[in-house]
């Protein structure tokens, strides 16, 4: 069995959850009994941390009961989690969890982080005499933040099937399979009826907190523009990009080109994303001063809905009236405008 | 004799016919989950594509085929719950295979070529994304791989390897952009290698500085532009006319004679050693052309958008013919694919002499035969007829 530090560190992997068994807990008693006190306090540090500093961080181990709180205070911070039952939250919370793993893992031996991406589904391996790491490509595709240059295929070396990665990156990546796979975990379950009385103070306080830092984001006076009035598509993208999520390049180019179009200043257009969780000012700068046309010598055009489509990031699901009316993103904002106009 | 409705009428039912009699004699093997695919055709003189159909039934397609003698076939990469259903939303979409279209339209100066050399042209690229790429750098499996002649002018390769069929548009493009070497960062090929040292007030300083190409061998990318590289040294050592070589690459005459002044022999060799120096423009000319050269250009789709992208994609069935050329759309194993010359190999359509009128003199050589033809009435092979009508170049009175 693994040391009960390790297992405090990595919450999500199969040996916790078989300790966390053998405990043979119940969910009343996790909740209420005084016993575990210490550990819903540390499960609702969890959720603040990862709203405040997207990481859950670390507690204090130094017992084994110390340990053991913190392996408990896991699953409590997701049923909270759930029960705040905010899509926004439960991604900042996702987020949270994943940073953390990713910061712990980059002390790991690359055995240690093979058997863990091993476990979350990678089909990774090492080759040995060049102590680097293989990963499947379809793995990376869908897991390492291609838009990043550096990260596309290209400058990477693949063969037969398998991407070469270091260290970093495979831990990088799990950031990524974690994330998503916490955030699938959390949308897939039901509130715990008992979790929303033992907690209602800590929901209510969640709650609010999520409800202030939307209005925020909504209200962001970016210029002229009016989060509001936006299209569904591109809606979706900012939301996506302000959680955080990996956000293809497609997407963002077609943001960036379209708050472009609407005559935003790179500066302007970087507000709005640096509330991202990780928000990185330099490539992010790059990104958009190159769209723009501030260092390339071409100014791209924000794409219409019909590429918007075949590149996929119209959401089909979330189409509305006047989407159906209009041929471009941008002929969408500035109808929602002149209805505003006409109302008034 | 003035073209009109009538010759037009005429050489559709001509076409029809030819085609009727082929899908008769010849039963058409379906696609493997056949049931789930959305088909659509383009018949002899309709106007647009009929889409949206599926055949629960393989009688079904095959009594379609023989009825309406359809001019294109086509059926769905992508796989559906409901294949018929009109729009995507209510098909479902299940999943798709990934597809690689090349087309010699789409190869650099293919407006010059010949049919037959263009055809030259584009198989060497797709034996290029086959070998080098499909199997090399992503390492499918030969039995997941399906290669084919679209009958027209290129070949589709479909990957079936099932890993494959839940990528959505992002990570297909990911793979095109692999393969068509976007956004390769000439650092990450070209490592600086520091050669001499100064000493300076006790401090030492790089005097000389050179540029280490990836042994040719190497994985992926670094290998690839070093083997591009080396060729392309290789070529101009080789050629008569260097410059005029170099002007083939796009390389402007003035810059070129300034490269063959910089590319001295001593520099050729230690090219060929690995060693580029640190002169800008033989850098980023050798990056370029190496990428050009060893690259592979797809086919865009309507939208400008590589077709691979595109997980709702029609292709042309394999087995069908091709209603512009009468040629097979022609399945082909990679051994085949070294000896095929689609203008003997696809030819399926019958020999018997029929009198056609040439609007310009025309010559090809077709199923091993070589045809001079004058303007003007002429009598040629049916598959020969066939080919010259479906692509405008005669027609029948
Ligand atoms: S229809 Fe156009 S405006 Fe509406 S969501 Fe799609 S791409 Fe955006």
């Amino acid at each position: 069995m693994t040391e009960l530090a390790v297992l405090a560190k990595y919450p999500f992997l199969n040996d916790t959850k078989e300790y966390i068994k053998s405990i043979g807990l119940s969910v009343e008693e996790l909740l209420s009994h005084p016993l575990y006190e210490r550990a819903r306090t540390i499960g609702i540090e969890r959720l603040d941390n990862a709203l405040k500093n997207t990481d859950v961080g670390d507690s204090c181990v130094v017992t084994d009961s110390d340990c053991m709180m913190v392996v408990l205070s896991y699953p409590i911070a997701r049923m909270v989690a759930v029960c705040v039952g905010d899509t926004y939250f439960k991604k900042r919370y996702a987020l949270g969890e994943a940073y953390c793993a990713y910061r712990n893992l980059l002390d790991e031996s690359s055995l240690f982080l093979l058997d863990a991406a091993k476990e979350l589904g990678l089909h990774a391996g090492s080759i040995e005499e060049k102590q680097q790491i293989r990963l499947y490509f379809k793995d990376y595709l869908r897991f390492a933040p291609t838009h990043y240059k550096e990260w596309n295929m290209t400058n990477r070396t693949i063969d037969r099937g398998f991407v070469t990665v270091s260290q970093k990156d495979l831990a990088r990546i799990i950031l990524e399979v974690l994330r998503k796979r916490i955030n699938d975990e959390l949308d897939a379950r039901e509130c715990d009826p008992l979790a929303i009385r033992m907690f209602s103070e800590d929901i209510k306080r969640f709650q609010n907190i999520v409800s202030m830092q939307k209005k925020k984001m909504e209200a962001a006076p970016v210029g002229k523009l009016s989060v509001e009035k936006l299209p569904p598509c591109m809606k979706y993208i900012l939301a996506a990009i302000q959680a955080g999520e990996n956000v293809p390049h497609m997407g963002r180019f077609a943001l960036v080109a379209f708050l472009h179009s609407l005559k935003l200043s790179p500066n302007e257009i970087l507000k709005l994303f640096s509330t991202a969780p990780d928000y990185e000012e330099d490539k992010t700068r790059y990104q958009v001063e190159h769209i723009s046309g501030k260092t390339s010598s071409t100014e791209y055009k924000s794409p219409g809905c019909d590429k918007m489509r075949t590149y996929g990031i119209c959401p089909q699901e979330k189409i509305d009236e006047l989407c159906r009316r209009v041929h471009h993103p941008a002929s969408y904002y500035s109808a929602k405008w002149r209805q505003e106009k006409e109302k008034t | 004799m003035p073209e009109n409705d009538a010759s037009l009428q005429k050489t559709l039912d001509f076409l029809r016919t030819q085609f009727r009699e082929y899908y008769e004699n010849n039963p058409i093997e379906l696609p493997d989950r056949f049931g789930r695919r959305e088909f659509a055709f383009v018949l002899f003189g309709g106007k647009g594509m009929i889409r949206h159909l599926a055949f629960p039934k393989k009688t079904d397609f095959t009594a379609f085929l023989i009825d309406r003698a359809p001019m294109h076939a086509y059926y769905s990469s992508a796989y559906y719950k409901k294949p018929d259903a009109s729009t995507m939303q209510e098909k479902q979409w299940m999943g798709a295979e990934l597809i690689f279209d090349l087309d010699s339209d789409h190869l650099p100066n293919a407006e010059k070529l010949s049919y037959a050399e263009s055809l030259d042209l584009v198989k060497k690229e797709f034996k290029k994304l086959v070998e080098e790429f499909l199997l090399g750098d992503f390492g499918f499996n030969e039995k997941y791989l399906d290669l084919y002649f679209s009958g027209g002018r290129g070949y589709h390769a479909h990957v079936k390897d099932p890993n494959v069929f839940d990528f959505d548009s992002n990570e297909r493009r990911e793979i095109v952009d692999y393969i068509t070497g976007r956004n390769l960062q000439d650092a990450i090929v070209f490592k600086e290698h520091v050669t001499g040292k100064k000493e300076y007030h006790g401090r030492s300083f790089a005097s000389g500085k050179s540029l280490i190409m990836p042994s040719p061998d190497e994985a992926g990318w670094k290998g690839r532009i070093s083997r591009g590289v080396i060729e392309l040294v290789d070529e101009i050592a080789r050629s008569s006319d260097p410059i005029k070589k170099l002007e083939e690459y796009g390389v402007k005459q003035t810059d070129a004679e300034k490269l063959i002044q910089d590319l001295s022999e001593d520099r050729v060799k230690r090219i060929r050693e690995g060693l580029l120096d640190q002169s800008k423009t033989i850098r980023r000319f050798f990056l370029n052309s190496a990428l050009r050269k060893t690259a592979v250009s797809l086919a865009k789709g309507e939208t400008d958008e590589p077709v691979t992208c595109d997980v709702k994609r029609l292709i042309r069935l394999p087995g069908s013919l091709h209603g512009k050329t009468g040629f097979q759309v022609k399945k082909l194993t990679l051994d085949e694919l070294k000896e095929f010359n689609p203008l003997n190999d696809t030819v399926v359509l019958s020999d018997e002499p029929i009198k056609v009128t040439l609007r310009q003199p025309f010559t090809i050589t077709m199923n091993k035969e070589t045809f001079s033809l004058t303007e003007g009435e002429t009598e040629v092979p049916t598959y020969l007829a066939v080919f010259l009508l479906g692509r405008k170049i005669a027609v029948l009175f």
